[in-house]
């Protein structure tokens, strides 16, 4: 029962993270739906399984330590994209932008 | 102090260095507690990853895992805050404050979830770009601090600066609600920052 929810929740997050990351406007607002929805689906799909699967113990260890790399290392990369594409020059579509102003 | 040569001024400086310093170190708990406190850790991640529980493996793993964390016995406990005894500490963090975070985090993650969904459907978007200051110091702390702060509903961090002993952290904003920096700081941040101040510096 809570294994159906948990997958069915994690494949409707991946779903509008996929249509965030098609009808948002720019780089950063993207980057948002990537993120968020990319960690909720994949450790909530994670949990399913482990919840699902009829394995010993430690094998199931092992996909809780996937589900914490997943979410320790994707706000990081998310981080990284952001820096990157702001001192490319990709200049984003915002009302205020303090970042500009201390970084001239 | 103009007065003074300045050899000795040289000297004077590398002294004062010199008693920070050691001073510093002092305040460090004992090396076999710290390499132990690295060592169990890494036991742990290599009995999950490898998962066969035969006597060679897990003497092969321990082996192996003494002599990093003897190398690295600084890694997990430089940032920690020094107060109380260890184990107290130990205790509290694995059955108080680890627990706290967790849930906070989920219903964050949740809550963040369904919020980039309405965001979707309505595309009622109002981005900007704001400026906190945060109390952390550590680099873990303020590494933690921003991955949480991404996680948050409507929140993305975009670069950290340090400067004149201070932490301010660049936050993208999908929703803008206020310009300024506490309140800002307080939508932003919440309770995380409480959480985090209690275990590291």
């Amino acid at each position: 029962m809570i294994e159906t929810i948990l997958l069915l929740f994690g494949g409707a997050v991946m779903l509008f993270g996929a249509l965030g990351i098609l009808r948002f406007p720019d780089v950063y607002t993207r980057l948002h739906a990537a993120t968020k929805c990319d960690t909720g689906g994949a450790m909530s799909i994670i949990l399913a399984l482990v919840l699902m699967m009829d394995a010993p113990a430690l094998v199931r260890l092992k996909f809780l330590v996937l589900a914490f790399l997943i979410a320790m290392i994707n706000p990081m990369v998310s981080h990284a994209i952001a820096r990157g594409a702001y001192k490319y020059g990709v200049k984003p579509k915002v009302v205020v932008d303090m970042y500009a102003w201390d970084n001239p | 102090m103009s007065r003074i040569p300045f050899y000795l001024k040289e000297r004077l400086e590398n002294l004062r260095e010199r008693v920070l310093h050691e001073r510093f170190e002092a305040s460090k708990l004992p090396v076999w507690e710290r390499i132990i406190l690295t060592w169990a850790p890494l036991l742990a991640f290599w009995v999950v990853i490898s998962a066969n529980l035969e006597p060679r493996n897990l003497f092969l793993g321990a082996t192996v895992t003494l002599i990093i964390a003897s190398f690295m016995r600084d890694m997990l406990t430089e940032d920690i805050r020094r107060t109380g005894h260890v184990l107290e500490k130990l205790l509290y963090f694995t059955f108080l404050y680890l627990p706290q975070y967790l849930i906070i985090m989920a219903f964050r993650l949740i809550e963040s979830n369904l919020k980039v969904a309405k965001n979707v459907i309505f595309l009622d978007i109002h981005p900007g770009i704001v400026k906190i200051k945060t109390d952390l110091h550590s680099d873990t702390g303020v590494t933690i601090l921003a991955n949480s702060i991404t996680l948050t509903p409507g929140t993305l961090t975009l670069d950290v600066s340090k400067k004149l002993g201070e932490t301010y952290l660049y936050v993208h904003w999908i929703d803008l609600e206020t310009l300024n920096r506490e309140k800002a700081g307080e939508k932003i941040k919440g309770d995380i920052e409480e959480w985090l101040k209690k275990v590291f510096w």
